[in-house]
């Protein structure tokens, strides 16, 4: 059978043309409420300056927030975690990441009530199946965020879903009671201080056909749930992830753009794709996050090692070296050469 | 007069067994059984116990009853094999059947293509994917025709054009297929010059 088509959501491969107006038209935002919902998480409100409504989006989108700092411009991707029926602000939760390269601390550290963002429109990657018979939403720590804005749309619904929520330890329980006054009993959670683990073998062993299983969170808790579902024979149209990877630090390295005919260095603490705008090219990006695919570029020579860190490219391709994805890749290299 | 290179023509290609899918749900009607049973070889072959998490749903056709062969699931002691009088009592076992069934199900078709359409509907309804279905076309190239005038499905159509069972217009058999009504869409030949069809002709043999 090759006529049809399944209800999964492959990664988006939208047209380029889409991107850069996607890109181009940020949207000016305030900062209208912040507030400390764990030691590590903030939760932000988002209106518009003009004072109406923002774009439509559905449950599992996310937004670019451009954050100007002294020295350098951050964009980082966020869920949006606010129901899509209010679109008088966005809600954003942001968690404190140790090894921030500034994104995170930015956000917690400098930006207060009336500061004015940059966001970019929304995109869903992590769109929930309208076909499903059963949604099973698994999230781990801030991956609450996405699965906040879809419970908006699931709620009330006809199709039944759970959602299992694992964090370290009830102080670190994000937006736990807007979820209980909200779904009651069909939110359980998992603490790690309790030495409570989620079953996932007895969570995905026993799923009524027409199920499809959501997570988002720590690499760790998506692996074992793409594993376990793969081991339990579901097919991946079945099986949803998403993780925001925040650029991971390294090396400094140079890079030539063959086309600008430009060479940029990069720095341990900024991304390739940041260095790279920093410069004055324009790459076409849509989550910044080594989900998407769109930053996809073409690696014309490498001499040394290209450190994949994307969510995109299959290992065959990591392993070709023929491509990267310069929003949360790098290289451990003397030289590297891309078709920019 | 049939407009070919329309997309939604479903495409089969043989049966090979997904050792991925943990169950293992197949049909078949007729002398396709044949078609399970080399399934059910690839499965054993990598798995001797796959056989334990298999099911056959098995409808025989007017040719297998006519020269009363049995279908070759015998090898096999420990499948779980369930025999049906017709495709009709088939499909009505199968609802049950998919409605019991949990995720990590793969769901094989072996037949013509009216009971693939058929059974992949009721899989649809289960919410099945492209990637848990597999089907191979054995048999009758008889079509399921859908007329669009007054939506009534004419079955076992073999002929380019034919009379619509319930309005009686002339329908264009056309390639432009539907999953979810499993049929093919018949859209009438003659409505500009009342009475000007072009002559029967047997294309679905």
């Amino acid at each position: 059978m090759t006529d049809t088509r399944s209800t999964h959501t492959p990664p988006i491969q939208a047209r380029p043309t889409q991107a850069r107006a996607a890109q181009a038209q940020t949207l000016a935002v305030e900062v209208t409420a912040i507030e400390k919902v764990t030691p590590l998480i903030k939760h932000f409100t988002l209106s518009a300056v003009d004072g109406g409504e923002l774009p439509a989006f559905s449950g599992g989108s996310h937004i670019i927030v451009v954050l100007r700092g002294a020295t350098r411009v951050y964009r980082n991707p966020y869920s949006l975690l606010s129901s899509p029926r209010e679109l008088d602000s966005y809600q954003i939760g942001v968690r404190r990441m140790e090894e921030s390269r500034g994104g995170s601390h930015f956000l917690h550290d400098h930006v207060t009530v009336g500061s004015r963002l940059e966001i970019a429109h929304p995109v869903n990657l992590f769109a929930l199946a309208k076909t499903a018979r059963k949604q099973v939403l698994i999230a781990g720590g801030v991956g609450i965020t996405p699965f906040l804005a879809q419970l908006e749309d699931l709620h009330g619904g006809a199709v039944p879903y759970e959602l299992h929520y694992s964090v370290r330890s009830p102080e670190h329980a994000a937006f736990l009671p807007r979820l209980r006054a909200r779904e009651g009993d069909r939110v359980r959670m998992y603490y790690d201080s309790e030495s409570h683990a989620i079953d996932f073998d007895g969570l995905l062993a026993n799923q009524p056909l027409g199920t499809h299983v959501y997570v988002c969170g720590p690499a760790g808790l998506i692996n074992r749930v793409l594993t376990t579902a793969k081991r339990w024979g579901w097919p991946d149209s079945h099986v949803h992830s998403e993780q925001f990877a925040a650029p991971p630090t390294g090396d400094a390295f140079e890079v030539f753009l063959a086309r600008a005919n430009l060479k940029v260095h990069v720095p341990p603490y900024q991304s390739l794709l940041e260095s790279i705008e920093a410069a004055g090219v324009e790459v076409p990006y849509l989550c910044r996050g080594g989900v998407c695919g769109f930053c996809q570029t073409t690696v014309l020579d490498v001499d040394g090692e290209l450190d994949h860190n994307d969510h995109f490219l299959s290992e065959a391709e990591k392993s070709r070296g023929k491509s990267i994805m310069p929003c949360v890749s790098r290289a451990h290299c003397k030289s590297l050469v891309l078709d920019l | 007069m049939l407009v070919s290179g329309i997309k939604s023509k479903p495409v089969y290609s043989p049966l090979a067994a997904d050792t991925l899918g943990r169950y293992h749900l197949m049909l078949a009607t007729g002398g396709a059984a044949t078609a399970l049973a080399r399934v059910l070889d690839e499965l054993t072959a990598a798995d001797p116990e796959a056989v334990t998490r298999a099911r056959v749903l098995f409808a025989p056709d007017a040719g297998t009853i006519a020269a009363g062969a049995a279908a070759p699931f015998a090898h096999w002691p420990r499948l779980d094999v369930r025999h049906f009088p017709d495709i009709p009592a088939l499909l009505a076992a199968l609802r049950v059947v998919l409605d019991e069934s949990v995720m990590g199900t793969r769901l094989y078709i072996a037949g013509p293509e009216s009971f693939i359409g058929r059974a992949i509907q009721l899989a649809l309804e289960f919410n099945m994917n492209q990637d848990e279905i597999r089907a191979e076309e054995l048999g009758s190239l008889a079509r399921r025709v859908h007329c669009i005038h007054c939506r009534t499905i004419t079955e076992e159509v073999r002929t380019n054009i034919v009379e619509c069972g319930r309005c009686g217009r002339w329908l264009l058999v056309r390639d432009h297929y539907s999953r979810r009504l499993a049929a093919y869409m018949g859209v009438m030949i003659d409505a500009e010059k009342p009475g000007e069809r072009p002559a029967v002709e047997v294309i679905f043999p």
